[in-house]
């Protein structure tokens, strides 16, 4: 992933090409990971398997054999049925603190012995198709910080929340498990903030905002470096190099909608229109409006998103005028500007 | 639950049968003219009511005294109830004296019955509540209850802090919060599996249970943190029943599933107390907060107290 972003942006006008992607309904995540792990949590906590498994497909005796893999529209369906029966709102959480041993990889050895937090990052980036397709996993520096950003990789749409309960919490765990103390995380969330706040407080333990522009977490910079207590670097080097060589096996690949962000977002000089990116993707303009659509969105909101956080970015991180942001989006002029900001983000430029 | 009362529903099922065939046997059919629909209708909808009332009930209770009370009432009232609505099919002759009996007969005694079987439950519910005050406060909702430890959750605790605040403010009197967080219980959850973890915090909820007031409410706040309400508590209590929990919580030796293991845990508590002061009126969500911070100074310290002593 690194890679392709370094390439793209370092020749600014050479056009990013898609790569290979999955959709929604491509089965590949294996069922005995964290699905296993989840539907036996839901059981234990009085849930009744017909209601948790309804209308997914899912047998719960094929999942023992191993081989059964999952669509990421399956997953969703799984932790809908699970919002709507169930009054247990701890349940994201729970299978956070567990996500990572439940994962039948070599990742979690090199996890397990990672050597600080920088470490560690690089290898969830890396290996992110393994460990959790559904969100798409970015970071990028903030002035003295580190920004994690998971965003939803192939239409989540009420799953996401979960997913991002459950992930957050998996890798503050992990990191606090392997550190041995309480790193200062502050997580933003686009959601609003929720009737079970105590599970985030207890949970996640640091500073969560809610009604945010974005799904991250943050970190300074002092702490990815910090040396971690439960490491062995042999460990570490051996399980990296199997994960690696696993990997020729399940190349990298990001979700549909995830990858159409990558592509807006590294040909926006080009103004991309729905043509032009059905063209790229090798399909024609219906076939990409019905693909959306089959992700339970269209090419507009897609757009938008992009242009937004670009525009966060550029207007608050790399300080550039609004001159400019609306030159590079596109924008006739700087109110046409302001009047999308004020739409995508509800607020205007300028104020925070 | 029906299995446990399999031979009442047996029995009835045997009476009705004899019912019904004793008034085939003795009277005569009418013919469709006769039939009065608005009669069977609600002379049927009696008798089914009846027996769906008695489902409920012998479904949602154990075997027991009180039980069977309500359910020998109930189908007292079903067996009445159906005599009569055979009436309206069936023509008796004047001399069947036994179907103006079933019918007239087992309906009192069938309300007798149930009269006695509710007060019974009255007196039991009474025994129940006092079982439970600990865990609720003169107010119950099943909605919030924890699945793990059967302790109401932090919707509830909200709710009863905002009143309890209320009263203490309209009394003059003091209110005190406890969180209580169990030190490094991820560690028990890695090492043991998350069905130990649970049965961890069902025991020490029960634990810490028997160590507060009669008027004292546990919840469990989220995760291992479980939240206690002291009504009518200054610091002083406050803080001696924090000790008192900590220390009580140290001694308790936990059994895994494995052979003979002990486990021992620690438990961080921190103390809030509701705002005295009547212009600046506590919130159930400030008095949390306030809770939280000390819990998580008083953590701070276990953490630089054990780094000493290593």
């Amino acid at each position: 992933m690194k890679n392709a972003t370094d390439t793209s942006s370092s020749t600014a006008d050479a056009q990013y090409k898609p790569c290979t992607y999955f959709e929604i309904d491509t089965t590949f995540i294996p069922a005995h990971e964290w699905p296993l792990a989840f539907i036996d949590m839901a059981l234990s906590r009085g849930q009744e398997e017909h209601k948790l498994l309804r209308n997914t497909g899912i047998f719960r005796e094929d999942i023992a054999g191993k081989n059964l893999q999952l669509s990421p529209q399956q997953c969703f369906q799984l932790t809908t049925n699970m919002q709507k029966h169930s009054h247990s709102d701890e349940l994201s959480f729970l299978l956070g603190h567990r996500f990572f041993s439940t994962l039948d990889s070599e990742v979690t050895t090199a996890l397990n012995n990672a050597t600080n937090l920088q470490v560690a990052i690089d290898i969830l980036l890396d290996h992110q198709t393994r460990l959790m397709p559904l969100l798409n996993l970015r970071s990028c520096y903030e002035q003295d910080r580190l920004l994690i950003y998971w965003q939803d990789s192939c239409g989540a749409e009420t799953s996401t929340t979960f997913l991002l309960e459950m992930m957050c919490t998996a890798l503050s765990a992990l990191v606090r498990w392997q550190s041995g103390e309480n790193f200062p995380w502050e997580f933003y969330f686009t959601h609003s903030k929720p009737t079970y706040i105590e599970q985030y407080e207890v949970h996640l333990h640091s500073n969560v905002q809610f009604s945010s522009q974005v799904n991250a977490m943050a970190i300074g910079r002092d702490y990815l470096y910090r040396p971690w207590k439960n490491s062995y670097a042999t460990l570490l080097e051996n399980a990296l190099k199997t994960a690696n060589e696993k990997r020729q096996t399940i190349p990298f690949q990001r979700g549909f909608l995830s990858e159409l962000y990558h592509y807006l977002h590294h040909n926006i000089q080009h103004n991309p229109n729905l043509e032009q990116t059905a063209d790229a993707f090798g399909m024609s303009s219906a076939s990409l409006k019905r693909k959306l659509k089959k992700h339970h969105s269209h090419f507009q909101e897609q757009y938008d998103l992009v242009r937004k956080d670009l525009a966060l970015y550029w207007l608050h991180e790399a300080g550039w005028s609004k001159e400019q942001v609306a030159r590079e989006l596109h924008f006739y002029d700087v109110a046409n500007l302001r009047r999308a900001f004020k739409k995508w983000t509800g607020v205007l430029p300028g104020n925070r | 639950m029906l299995k446990l009362h399999k031979w009442k529903l047996l029995c009835l099922a045997l009476v009705t049968n004899v019912a019904l065939v004793g008034s085939l046997a003795s009277g005569e059919i009418k013919s469709g003219q006769e039939w009065d629909w608005l009669d069977i209708v609600g002379e049927g909808g009696l008798v089914i009511l009846a027996l769906t009332w008695l489902l409920l009930i012998l479904h949602s209770r154990p075997a027991g005294r009180v039980t069977n009370l309500l359910s020998l009432g109930l189908s007292a009232i079903f067996i009445a109830g159906f005599q009569d609505w055979l009436d309206e099919f069936i023509h008796f002759p004047d001399s069947a004296l036994w179907d103006s009996w079933v019918e007239s007969g087992f309906m009192p005694v069938g309300l007798v019955l149930l009269t006695w079987g509710i007060y019974h439950w009255h007196k039991e519910q009474l025994a129940i509540s006092a079982q439970l005050r600990k865990r609720e406060r003169l107010f119950r909702e099943h909605r919030g209850l924890d699945f793990t430890t059967s302790l109401s959750g932090a919707t509830y605790l909200r709710k009863q802090l905002d009143e309890s605040l209320l009263e203490q403010r309209a009394n003059d009197t003091s209110l005190a919060l406890l969180l209580i967080d169990v030190d490094n219980f991820s560690e028990i959850n890695r090492r043991y599996g998350h069905q130990q973890g649970d049965h961890l915090l069902q025991c020490l909820s029960e634990f810490i249970l028997l160590n507060i007031r009669r008027n004292d409410l546990l919840c469990r706040y989220a995760g291992d943190r479980f939240a206690l309400v002291l009504p009518n508590t200054g610091r002083l209590v406050a803080d001696k029943m924090a000790d008192e929990i900590t220390n009580a919580v140290k001694h308790f030796a936990y059994k895994t599933n494995h052979q003979d293991e002990s486990l021992f845990h620690s438990v961080s508590i921190g103390v809030a107390l509701a705002n005295s002061d009547r212009n600046l009126p506590d919130s159930a969500d400030a008095l949390i907060e306030r809770a939280t911070t000390a819990l998580l100074r008083a953590k701070e310290k276990r953490g630089a107290a054990l780094a000493n002593a290593a």
